[in-house]
């Protein structure tokens, strides 16, 4: 977490590292601190004791040279000749005031007392350290530490009188006291005491040592060897302790405490304690400033960073340090320049149509999406009418300069409350905002007018028109697609009805959900051989053959079982799926012919083209291939066209079905009669075949209307080179009626009804029988 | 006690050489070494006539006291004369004799008579390694070994005596014997336990003085 912030970091990292190096030093210095004072401790006792020794040696001496001079002095042994003992007594006394001994004793040869300063009466006592005289008797003199009556220590030393052969022995008792311990404590530098061990236990008889600290020492001593180290726990202090022997149950504890010899080594570490705390406050103020230099840079640009983010490239970096952040600052300020730079391009490429320099589709669906959610307007679909023979014969280059052209005319409706858009091809679509539906149609009624006047492009005048389709939002849709299908349905109804305009709510409303799931259904009855093809007889009414049959589709549904083409044919014009649709029939029905002439029957079949299939320019080459593969006629295949397929657009459906003509295969025109095609415009189209829509056919005998209608629609027909199929032919009747009126083809109930593939053989066995038999 | 006695003997000696009356003593440590400074002490149990004394001499050289035992008959002055360029301070704490001679040079104004038997031990206070013991006894007839510890006492008259050793590190007093003596000379041999000098240091003679 608190690694996060880059500044944090750099401040943790520096202090750390101080830290960790103080640390070290401070190890370090403690460390070979306490082994110093270890090794300083250990080497100050051992000087100390050295030191101790050498003056309890010397002191020893002088005492003895000392005792010597004043047990030499005259009138000192004069006075002990005498045997006088109050004389004696009172010598001791004075001689022991000037050499400073608060015990003397006169001593015969025989060891036993004559006088002393401590104990006078009764006389003729043993002396107190026999041990001491003996030594004195071997030496000449000696001296030892001797626990005297009164309970106290002291240092005696006995030296012969002589006068001049050795009349007494002179004790001298020098007290051994706390004086005593301090002063030699002063000129060691270690603690002093003399301990006494006995039965009774450990006794402090003289110490250096402040009052409170003795019992603590009488109880820590434990087991007192000479020479012995160790340290000892007394009064809160630690001590080193040496032990030096003075007397049989006596030694000197010389101890040196730890606390005092750490003290200016303590003092030490805590002025480095005072540098490291200061110097750990003054880095981390340097290190937050200094990282605060570096961050707030980091941070300005990290801000302006966020705003190119947020898609604001408007604000330049401003200009910080002149350091490395500084030149990143700079960089990085021409980097924004540049993916401004960029993005205006990328946005260009994104949101323009690159032919006409319009907002295209995607600008305005964003466009639409940025519309108020209670908004109202239109949305306008505009498809020239006459592009595609334009692009044809001209080719996709003029083409496109003519689109260009309109775009560049187009781009004059461009307002505040208008977009104007190319999608694709020749479709453009218009977003208006607040626009009602008379406002729609008044800027429709604009468009149209726009395009009035003729473009010109190398010299050629060209017309163009164009069909509108208008749906209004709210109430025929939501969304930018649902909108412009409904602009583009109405469009399609316009170009049909040629109306030029047509508004989404009139058109005719979306598919319904079960069409939809129609489109995927048909889909799969493809992929799953649903579709089977019904093959319809045709009765050449002259011969009296069957000559020919039409191909009617039908979908074979697992669930629903067979669903007449009525059903789905219109849906699946409506959604192009036609375009998938009629290339496998035509392949079904050819394949299908084929196979009957290999078995001696020779049917000319017909297949149903929608007005989808018509304008699709692959057709023809789908068609040439087709007949090529299976070793066809061209004129072994008829194509019926339905008058309103042509209607769709005229200009094209003629330049294919010249096509279509010219590859000689038979073109017949469907379902005449319900349309609004003139004979007179028909005659101008390249087909062979005129199909009388059944609605006149049927009962045509008892209708004299339909029958002046038949009858005059043959004669002109024949007086224009085509032939005539009667259709809805359902009874006798019916044919013989059209046999008597020179209809050229009957089809109908009448002759038979459409019939699977397999069936149409037998059936054309049992209509020779039967025709035979009437004959 | 008496039966210490043994510890000596006595020999009567025959030869020309010999006088009667003629003690000859010899003094041996316990480790047979002749021990020289010990006084043999014949002491008549029957008194002797007084005769005249003899003075004696005990003389400081060379920061000494020569001899450094003398045995005198009580009565007896002695003189100590100062043969050193420099001044002595005699004294004696002894109870036999107890003086003091005070600082001074040459011959003292008079001899000091040893009054009473015993022993005394004679120092000099400023000069503390001088040493000298004189033993006064009641009789004639003494004599103090020679380095080679013998001693002679000539001439003693037949007769019982106390017979009588000591020396002045002796380490403990010797009992007393009674001696018969005879015409014929005696050689009397003793041991003795003695104490080992305590030599004090003597610092060296300042040149400068003379």
């Amino acid at each position: 977490m608190i690694f996060r912030s880059l500044q944090r970091r750099i401040v943790i990292v520096f202090v750390g590292l101080l830290l960790l190096v103080m640390a070290l030093v401070l190890a370090l210095v403690t460390r070979s601190n306490s082994r110093i004072v270890a090794a300083e401790i250990q080497r100050e006792l051992s000087a100390g004791a050295q030191v101790f020794s050498l003056l309890m040696e010397q002191n020893r001496r002088q005492l003895e040279t000392a005792a010597t001079v004043l047990a030499a002095d005259f009138a000192f042994r004069e006075a002990i000749a005498t045997q006088d003992r109050p004389t004696i007594q009172s010598v001791i006394r004075n001689h022991g005031l000037r050499i400073g001994a608060q015990v003397m004793m006169v001593i015969r040869p025989d060891g036993n007392l004559i006088a002393d300063t401590q104990n006078i009466a009764p006389a003729d006592r043993a002396v107190p350290f026999p041990d001491l005289l003996s030594d004195a008797e071997s030496a000449g003199k000696s001296s030892g530490y001797k626990q005297m009556k009164d309970g106290r220590m002291y240092q005696v030393v006995v030296v012969p009188i002589l006068a001049p052969q050795r009349i007494a022995w002179v004790a001298m008792g020098f007290l051994v006291d706390d004086r005593w311990a301090h002063d030699l404590s002063g000129i060691t530098g270690l603690a002093v005491s003399v301990i006494r061990r006995d039965q009774t236990g450990v006794t402090v008889l003289a110490s250096s040592l402040e009052q409170s600290k003795r019992a603590a020492l009488s109880d820590a001593v434990g087991d007192v060897t000479a020479g012995l180290r160790g340290e000892l726990h007394i009064g809160g202090e630690h001590y080193q302790t040496i032990y030096m022997p003075l007397g049989k149950e006596t030694s000197v504890a010389l101890q040196r405490s730890v606390e005092q010899a750490e003290a200016p080594f303590q003092s030490l570490q805590n002025v480095l304690w005072t540098i490291v705390l200061a110097g750990v406050a003054v880095f981390s103020f340097g290190s937050v400033m200094l990282a605060r230099r570096i961050v707030r840079p980091v941070n300005v640009l990290a801000g302006v960073a966020r705003r190119i983010e947020a898609g604001d490239y408007a604000e330049p970096v401003p200009r910080l340090t002149s350091d490395e952040i500084g030149q990143l600052a700079t960089s990085f300020d021409h980097m924004r320049e540049r993916v401004a730079d960029r993005e205006q391009k990328i946005l260009k490429l994104a949101y323009e149509d690159s032919l006409t320099g319009l907002p295209n589709r995607t600008r305005l669906i964003e466009e639409f999406g940025n519309l108020p959610p209670e908004s109202r307007g239109a949305v306008v679909v505009m498809n020239l009418d006459r592009f595609a023979p334009i692009n044809s014969a001209l080719g996709h280059p003029v083409g496109d300069r003519l689109l260009s052209e309109i775009g560049l005319r187009l781009g004059s409706f461009r307002s505040a409350t208008c977009l104007v858009s190319r999608f694709w091809g020749d479709e453009f679509v218009f977003l208006l905002r607040d626009a009602d539906r008379a406002a729609a149609a008044d800027f429709a009624e604009s468009l149209t007018t726009a395009l009035r006047h003729p473009f010109t492009l190398d010299g050629h005048r060209l017309d163009v028109d164009a069909s509108l389709g208008v749906a209004l939002f709210p109430d025929d849709g939501r969304d930018a697609v649902t909108l412009h299908r409904r602009a583009e349905l109405a469009m399609y109804a316009a170009k049909r009805r040629r109306s030029g305009i047509a508004f989404a709510a009139e058109a005719g409303e979306e598919p319904l959900p079960e069409q939809l799931s129609l489109i995927w259904e048909m889909r799969e009855a493809m992929a799953h051989e649903q579709f089977l093809l019904y093959y319809q007889p045709k009765l050449d009414l002259a011969s009296g053959q069957i000559t020919e049959v039409e191909a009617l589709i039908r979908w074979q549904h697992p669930q629903r079982g067979l669903i007449p083409p009525m059903r789905f044919i219109p849906f699946a014009e409506n959604t192009g799926f036609i375009r998938e649709l009629t290339p496998w029939v035509l392949e079904a029905a050819v394949t299908q012919v084929a196979h009957w002439r290999r078995i001696g029957i020779n049917l000319v079949p017909a297949v149903n083209l929608s007005a989808l299939d018509i304008l699709n320019p692959k057709l023809i080459g789908h068609l040439r291939r087709l007949v090529e593969q299976h070793g066809l006629a061209a004129k072994s295949l008829c194509v019926e066209i339905t008058e309103s397929a042509l209607m769709e657009d005229p200009e094209l459906a003629l330049t294919h079905l010249n096509e279509l003509a010219a590859l000689g295969l038979k073109l017949a025109i469907d379902d005449y009669g319900v349309g609004r095609a003139s004979l007179g415009y028909l005659q101008t189209l390249p087909v062979h075949e005129l199909k009388i829509d059944g609605s006149f056919v049927r009962a045509v005998a008892e209708t004299p209307k339909n029958a002046a209608i038949v009858k005059s629609t043959i004669m002109l027909c024949h007086a224009l080179g085509l032939r005539v199929v009667g259709e809805g032919a359902e009874t006798p009747d019916d044919l013989a009626w059209l046999r008597a009126n020179d209809c050229d083809v009957a089809q109908g109930y009448g002759i038979a009804q459409p019939m699977p593939a397999e069936e149409l053989p037998g059936w054309l066995v049992a209509f020779g029988v039967r025709r035979w038999k009437q004959a | 006690m008496y039966l210490r006695a043994v510890c000596f003997t006595a020999l009567l000696l025959a030869g020309a050489s010999a006088h009667a009356g003629d003690i000859e003593a010899a003094v041996i440590t316990p480790t047979g070494q002749p021990l020289p400074d010990a006084a043999v002490v014949l002491e008549p149990v029957a008194g002797y006539a007084r005769g005249p004394l003899p003075t004696v001499t005990i003389a400081q050289r060379d920061r000494e006291l020569i001899p450094y035992m003398t045995v005198v008959q009580v009565g007896t002055a002695i003189e100590f004369p100062n043969q050193d360029p420099f001044k002595h301070h005699l004294y004696s704490f002894s109870p036999a004799k107890t003086f003091e001679i005070k600082l001074y040079a040459g011959k003292p104004e008079k001899p000091i008579v040893f009054d009473k038997p015993g022993e005394v031990a004679l120092g000099c206070n400023i000069h503390d390694w001088m040493e000298a013991y004189v033993l006064v006894v009641d009789t004639p007839y003494f004599a103090k070994t020679d380095a080679r510890g013998r001693a002679r006492i000539a001439h003693v008259p037949p007769g019982s005596y106390r017979l009588r050793w000591w020396h002045p590190r002796q380490k403990q007093d010797l009992p007393v014997h009674i001696l018969k003596i005879g015409a014929a000379p005696m050689r009397l041999t003793q041991k003795l336990d003695v104490s080992p000098r305590i030599i004090k240091p003597k610092p060296p003679l300042d040149k400068e003085q003379y």
